[in-house]
């Protein structure tokens, strides 16, 4: 991509140059041919305009990334100089029940994730597609997704409070044996807080799924309605297959959320009660920054940015075979 | 006869679906209903009247809102995200637009090795960050200034925007050199006048996503900042809400309409640029 870039980059940058001969050729003005200072300028002028990105990038970002690694093999407390812990850390890490149930917490927003952005998104992507006036739809089952996490964590928190929404309208109904405190017991507060999380991600996904069947030739529709394909068949033996690149997309995209849940479950619940729905991002917030083992909390963000790294690549290789389509 | 009645049944069943995602639709709206409803009523009403009751006095709002913000500083909270979000955002576009500018048009070594460093910013979890930031700004003196989070703020947005001002920029290599050799313009010059303003729509397009980010962001607002002059508008709101809140359910919902009123208002004024922006966040064209 690069190298065919080349011979047009000499050109720019070889154009003040070409101007300034060109001035002295008119006589207007005697400039000499360029100083060495000055042709140190001209290679290096082009790395000033990466300078702001650089810095601002590299001194925040990429540093606290090398540092927070460094971090998690030491003992650090804020308090006491950190000492080096070799990976003591991790072992803690592994070995704490806590940390185990947060991984496993993790796994259910996952699965969650799974089933109900991407394929209530995708369900409702093909229903979508065949009905008048989805735009209106549309748009209505994607207006909680302009919302921040935090103000979604605020409804529901509204929504699933003793006296709340949820169990209100419940006991209205006659079903007051279902009303239950949502958000004390585990798995029942994970289960919430992922209905609650897809409320706002299940627009996005949807949306994407409408796109990539718009790409699908109508031809190909017809063809097989011809033929005699009915809606399921028509779904499951041309549809999903030819959606497997968006499909990818947004089931890696959602993987990778599901493993950054934070916002949601701290305001919510800050992880409790009892630690019982702790995801591993909360875990290290908690870790770190309300019992000040910034060592611990070090370990648990390399081993979350390990498995989100993971899912990136293959997310990049999805979008990269996309674009190359 | 049989074809007749497939074709009727099928109509009904096409109703039948329609009706199911507009009972649908109004569910998943409902939320919004009782936000604003809940938001206009006082903390007693709320609790005797149904949910979906009417609130006898809509002005009620206003003293909620302001109670809020005597709680939990949400007026403050939502100035300082509105500087946060505009500067935050203007700056990571001029800086990843520049940087971006080197890497597909002018002549350095190592291109793609540059646009990685500066990319590779998105690809880690924001656990990451979060410990060494707060250390570096304890010992420096930005913890809880509007400085430090607008420094942040403006580098967390900038690698996503080089990504896409480098597929711009490529796209579009050919042209501006034409036009810049024709002026014998400098690489300022060019970058200025010629290559700005022909990235309008991406650069708008990046302001609005990331001015949406900013404004959103609830986790470094409570890592970085603490005082109610510092703190951006989400963490001022999450210290009003959920199980360990301290606003009352009218506050709560008052607060969270507030807050939500700069996106929902971008949303409706951009819909096409918010729709193109999923596409182009996940897609990656």
């Amino acid at each position: 991509m690069q190298a065919g870039g080349w011979p047009d980059t000499n050109q720019v940058s070889t154009d003040p140059l070409r101007n300034e001969v060109q001035v002295t050729a008119l006589g207007e003005a005697s400039i000499d041919a360029p100083t060495r200072a000055q042709a140190l300028l001209r290679t290096i002028e082009p790395y000033l305009y990466l300078l702001p990105a650089l810095l601002l990038v590299g001194g925040l970002l990429l540093y606290s990334v090398a540092h927070t690694l460094a971090i998690s093999f030491t003992d650090w407390d804020l308090i006491t100089p950190p000492r080096f812990a070799g990976l003591q850390n991790y072992i803690d890490a592994i070995r704490d029940p806590t940390f185990t149930r947060s991984f496993s917490n993790t796994l259910i927003w996952t699965g969650g994730s799974l089933l109900l952005p991407v394929g209530g998104g995708l369900l409702l992507a093909v229903v979508l597609e065949r009905i008048p006036g989805q735009r209106v739809l549309k748009t209505l089952i994607y207006l909680p997704a302009i919302l921040s996490t935090t103000v979604v964590a605020a409804i529901w928190s509204y929504v699933y409070t003793n006296n709340g929404v949820l169990n209100e309208t419940l006991r209205w109904v006659g079903l007051d044996a279902l009303a239950r405190p949502w958000l004390v017991f585990a798995p029942t507060n994970t289960l919430a807080m992922i209905v609650a999380a897809s409320w706002r991600a299940l627009g996005p996904s949807m949306v994407l799924f409408l796109v990539g069947l718009q790409t699908i030739p109508p031809e190909l529709i017809e063809a097989a309605k011809i033929d005699g394909a009915g809606e399921r068949l028509l779904f499951w033996r041309i549809k999903l297959p030819l959606l497997r690149p968006i499909t990818a997309i947004v089931v890696i995209m959602s993987v990778i959320g599901s493993f950054m849940t934070f916002d949601l479950v701290w305001v919510m619940t800050q992880g409790g009660p009892g630690r019982s729905s702790e995801t591993l991002a909360v875990t290290m917030y908690r870790q770190a920054f309300i019992m000040w083992r910034m060592g611990y909390a070090g370990a648990v963000a390399v081993i979350l940015s390990t498995i989100v790294i993971a899912f990136s690549i293959f997310y990049l290789r999805a979008t990269l075979k996309r674009s190359a389509l | 006869m049989i074809e007749r009645w497939s074709i009727r049944q099928r109509a009904l069943e096409r109703y039948l679906v329609l009706a199911l995602l507009c009972l649908f639709t109004i569910v998943w709206v409902t939320p919004l209903a009782i936000v604003a409803l809940s938001s206009m009523k006082t903390p007693i009403e709320q609790s005797q009247s149904g949910i979906l009751a009417l609130p006898e006095n809509a002005a009620m709002i206003f003293d909620n809102i302001s109670s809020a913000s005597e709680l939990a500083g949400i007026g403050n909270g939502l100035l300082s995200s509105l500087i946060y979000a505009f500067v935050g955002s203007a700056t990571a576009v001029i800086a990843a637009s520049s940087a971006a500018y080197s890497i597909a048009m002018l002549k350095i070594r190592f291109p793609f090795f540059w646009f990685l460093i500066i990319y590779s910013g998105t690809i880690f979890p924001f656990q990451m960050y979060l410990m060494p930031l707060f250390g570096l700004y304890q010992t420096v003196g930005l913890y809880d200034t509007r400085a430090g989070m607008l420094l942040f703020y403006s580098a967390i947005a900038v690698p996503f925007c080089i990504f896409v001002f480098r597929n711009y920029f490529i796209g579009m290599q050919g042209e501006v050199i034409e036009a810049a050799s024709l002026d014998g313009a400098s690489s300022f010059q060019t970058y200025l006048r010629i290559v700005l303003p022909m990235a309008k729509a991406p650069a708008l397009f990046l302001f609005v996503t990331q001015f949406s980010w900013i404004w959103n962001d609830f986790l470094f607002g409570q890592v970085l900042a603490k005082s109610d002059d510092v703190r951006p508008v989400m963490t001022s709101l999450a210290m009003l809400s959920g199980t360990y809140g301290k606003g009352s359910i009218p506050q709560q919902m008052a607060g969270a309409l507030t807050a939500s009123i700069p996106t929902l208002i971008l949303f409706f004024a951009l819909q096409k640029h918010f729709m193109q922006g999923i596409i182009l966040n996940t897609a990656g064209e």
